[in-house]
């Protein structure tokens, strides 16, 4: 105990600084953590408010959840969120960290700050504005897409009737939000890599793609490590307005565009069934943590140091 | 280890601190809880009634209030606070409100905004047979019978319905500039086959207008009544063994959808239709030439009031009286209310006194309207900031008339809703608790596939299959049989 007050004692600055986020922590996200008992509840009002409502309602058990799992749906929308997840955390990284190197590689600071902006730009958009960008480009009667196509005497395609294309929609235009945005958290640790380490490197005659190979990547590999670690923890979640306003909610794509969020958000929206989404909520929840868990003890395996904890 | 101990309690004086400031923060609305309920049931004090009701947030709303209390408080004692909450957030943050057992006492609730039947069965309104009895025998005479009736869940009323147009009846609209342009007659149209001649005139001669606009929550008419909205399960219209079927499976859905489809590829229906969340801006700009849409009486005056140029209308199906016609605007007392008797005193003295009923409407009278005869009233400039709409506030036929309506405009409603029909399933409420699994997965098949068939996107005759076999993978037929024992059941306790 005393070792323990000592330890307070000898940190309390830090202890300090961090109690604002800790208190946040605990009043929005533990807190919080009581309410996971209503997944298991047939939620039901009582006028005595919120908490008597949960004690009073019925227990239910697992009924909650069964309805992730009771269709074909269950596969597709697995299959869809992780899959799309996959391919964002991946592609997403590759460029991210190329876009970064690009730009710490430019030699005019305010070029680089012009493109810079010019990708972070995305980011701040709302989904809803982004699904209207993408419907100027793919509307069957007025949309660009099908204009060029015209010049080049090719047929209009259907864009939000063929699911065939979503896929690569998809990723192109959640690429295009995110990788800018990405890209300034690798440019940053960029920036912080010691000049002397290039320095030398050039007097040993490296060229720049030696330079980026054995200086940048290796140097950005904690933070890397890191990002892909908390986006892995994310990975059954789907970026809801993604897949539900880009493809304008079109019920012919839903085979390549429903995924775990939008898939409780149609099945639940009229029924508001509070329980059911809890459960859904919980379930993601649970599934990120183990994967978190297991990419983890897998980076610790491979290299001690880069490990979140 | 004294100084250590120094800083802890800081530490712990700061979070106590914390705490405090918000717990300060959420205790806003109890003071104001409390401080209603010390108002008591016979007290001097007024009893201050909270009204939740739905429509976009207008800037004078606590000032009408204000004035609605002076006179509320004379007649009943009461004073009145209403919060608006925007159209298409209403069903949401009322979800939360009342989970969350925020202080209210009358709330807006509707079969299409914050549903009516399910949130009665969850509890989140005030049963109100007794108090109906008690406190609103105005209400009980002035509101046609069959909304009290229809509006019954489980054998009991949760809420008032506002006495308006009573039957739900489909019209095709047209606009008229482009009918006299081209002298097309609309006498012999009422079928979706009819209107094909029609439709092809435009497409050949006006290629910039739509000929058939919709969006994606078009469905053609079917003369059947649904157990839940838009959800395939239905009752014929003119049933005799009161069975529910798959409306996708009936010869009637199979012949409109082909039609459609047709009609779609003819290029009659944008090619957006299944995504298109609505036709405002066809309205607004006129490029359209037919579309079909619910009536009242004298709507063709509204619609060419608000588009600003003429538009009328021919029936598409006979006025029938269902239990969305019926739920189409109700107001309840929560079920967490600390002054149910008085909120009913409330509701009682909204549908039946002019005066308060036109207040709430339209306003102050000199700042917001003016009257211009003695059923007659005109809007004033600043009605801008007091523009409500008028569906959703109690009964319709105590309303001032607008300049332009004719005197026997209530007369005209009265007859309509005479006129209407009963559905055979008129006030049976399905209760979807014991197949909630199943209607989550049935309500996304309803997601994938309803738009898509029902604008005539898709070829019924390779995506109907398919999408009744979905339907049934995703066990609609449990719920369906469901459905079909609360059916049966309800008819033998109402021997129908």
């Amino acid at each position: 105990m005393a070792a323990f007050f000592k330890n307070l004692l000898k940190n309390k600055v830090m202890l300090f600084m961090v109690l604002p986020g800790a208190i946040w922590f605990f009043f929005f996200s533990y807190l919080p953590l009581v309410g996971t008992i209503v997944a298991f509840k047939q939620y039901r009002f009582s006028r005595d408010g919120f908490w008597a409502s949960i004690f009073n309602s019925k227990w239910v058990g697992w009924d909650n959840f069964k309805f992730l799992f009771s269709t074909s749906d269950a596969y597709t929308i697995t299959r869809n969120t992780l899959l799309y997840n996959i391919a964002f955390i991946f592609i997403g990284l590759v460029l991210s960290v190329a876009m970064a190197v690009l730009l710490s590689e430019l030699v005019g600071k305010t070029i680089a700050k012009i493109y810079q902006t010019g990708m972070f730009l995305p980011y701040f958009l709302s989904w809803v504005i982004v699904g209207y960008f993408a419907f100027s480009f793919l509307s069957m009667d007025r949309g660009m897409l099908n204009q060029i196509l015209g010049w080049f005497g090719a047929e209009p395609v259907q864009w939000y009737s063929d699911p065939k294309y979503w896929p690569i929609i998809l990723i192109f235009v959640s690429l295009w939000k995110s990788v800018g945005y990405n890209s300034v958290v690798y440019l940053a640790s960029i920036m912080g890599i010691d000049k002397s380490l290039y320095e030398a490197a050039m007097i040993d005659g490296a060229s720049k793609w030696q330079q980026i190979r054995n200086i940048t990547i290796p140097m950005l590999s904690p933070i890397i490590i890191i990002m892909t670690l908390l986006a892995v923890g994310r990975i059954f979640y789907a970026d809801f307005g993604l897949f539900y306003q880009v493809p304008r909610d079109s019920g012919t794509l839903y085979s390549v565009t429903n995924v775990i969020d939008t898939y409780v958000y149609r099945g639940l929206k009229t029924t508001g069934e509070i329980g059911m989404s809890t459960a859904a909520g919980l379930y993601q929840s649970v599934v990120g943590f183990v994967l978190v868990i297991v990419s983890n003890f897998v980076v610790r395996k491979i290299d001690k140091d880069s490990a979140l904890f | 280890m004294s100084k250590s101990k120094k800083s802890f309690s800081f530490a712990l004086a700061m979070l106590t601190a914390l705490t405090l400031v918000l717990s300060a923060c959420g205790g806003g609305s109890n003071s104001a809880e409390s401080d209603s309920s010390s108002g008591g049931k016979d007290s001097d004090k007024p009893v201050n009634l909270i009204w939740y009701t739905i429509g976009t947030p207008q800037k004078d709303v606590d000032k009408v209030m204000a004035e609605v209390s002076k006179y509320t408080k004379e007649k009943i004692n009461a004073t009145v606070t209403m919060k608006m909450v925007d159209w298409g957030d209403y069903a949401q943050k009322m979800q939360v409100n009342v989970a969350s057992g925020e202080p209210m006492d009358i709330m807006f609730t509707a079969a299409g905004g914050f549903d009516y039947v399910q949130n009665a069965r969850k509890g989140a309104f005030m049963e109100l047979d007794d108090l109906l009895e008690k406190y609103g025998k105005g209400i009980k005479e002035t509101i046609d019978p069959a909304f009290l009736e229809g509006s019954k869940v489980d054998g009991h009323n949760y809420g008032i319905p506002a006495n308006k147009e009573l039957p739900q009846q489909e019209v095709w609209r047209f606009n008229k500039n482009l009918l006299d342009k081209y002298k097309i007659d609309t006498t012999n149209v009422r079928s979706l086959e009819s209107i094909e001649p029609l439709l092809k005139t435009i497409k050949e001669k006006e290629p910039g207008v739509t000929p058939f606009a919709m969006d994606k929550n078009f469905v053609p008419y079917v003369p059947y009544d649904y157990v839940i909205q838009n959800l395939p399960m239905a009752v014929k219209l003119d049933t005799t063994d009161y069975k529910i079927v798959d409306i996708l499976e009936t010869p009637e859905m199979k012949q409109a959808l082909t039609t459609m489809h047709k009609y779609y590829q003819a290029g009659y229906i944008a090619p957006e239709a299944a995504t298109t969340g609505s036709t405002n801006d066809l309205m607004t700009s006129g490029n359209w030439f037919m579309d079909r849409a619910q009536t009242q009486p004298l709507a063709d005056n509204s619609w060419s009031a608000s588009y600003g140029y003429p538009v009328v209308s021919t029936p598409a199906s006979d006025p029938i009286i269902t239990n969305t016609s019926v739920q189409g605007s109700i107001m309840a007392i929560s079920s967490n209310s600390e002054h149910p008797e008085k909120a009913m005193e409330f509701l009682n003295l909204l549908n039946t006194d002019p005066v308060l009923r036109n207040m709430v409407d339209s306003g102050i009278e000199g700042v917001h309207y003016k009257k211009v005869d003695d059923k007659h009233m005109e809007n004033l400039p600043e009605s801008k900031n007091y523009d409500m709409p008028s569906y959703s506030l109690g009964n319709n036929m105590l309303l001032n008339l607008n300049p332009n309506d004719p005197d026997d405009k209530w007369d005209q409603f009265k007859k309509f809703n005479a006129s209407g029909k009963n559905s055979p399933i008129l006030s049976f409420n399905f209760d979807s608790t014991k197949v909630a699994t199943e209607m989550a997965a049935v309500q996304n098949v309803k997601e994938q596939f309803w738009a898509s068939l029902m604008t005539g996107t898709v070829d019924p005759e390779t995506y109907l299959p398919k999408a009744i076999a979905a339907f049934k993978q995703a066990g609609l037929d449990k719920v369906m049989a469901e459905a079909q024992k609360q059916l049966d059941e309800w008819r033998a306790a109402n021997n129908k």
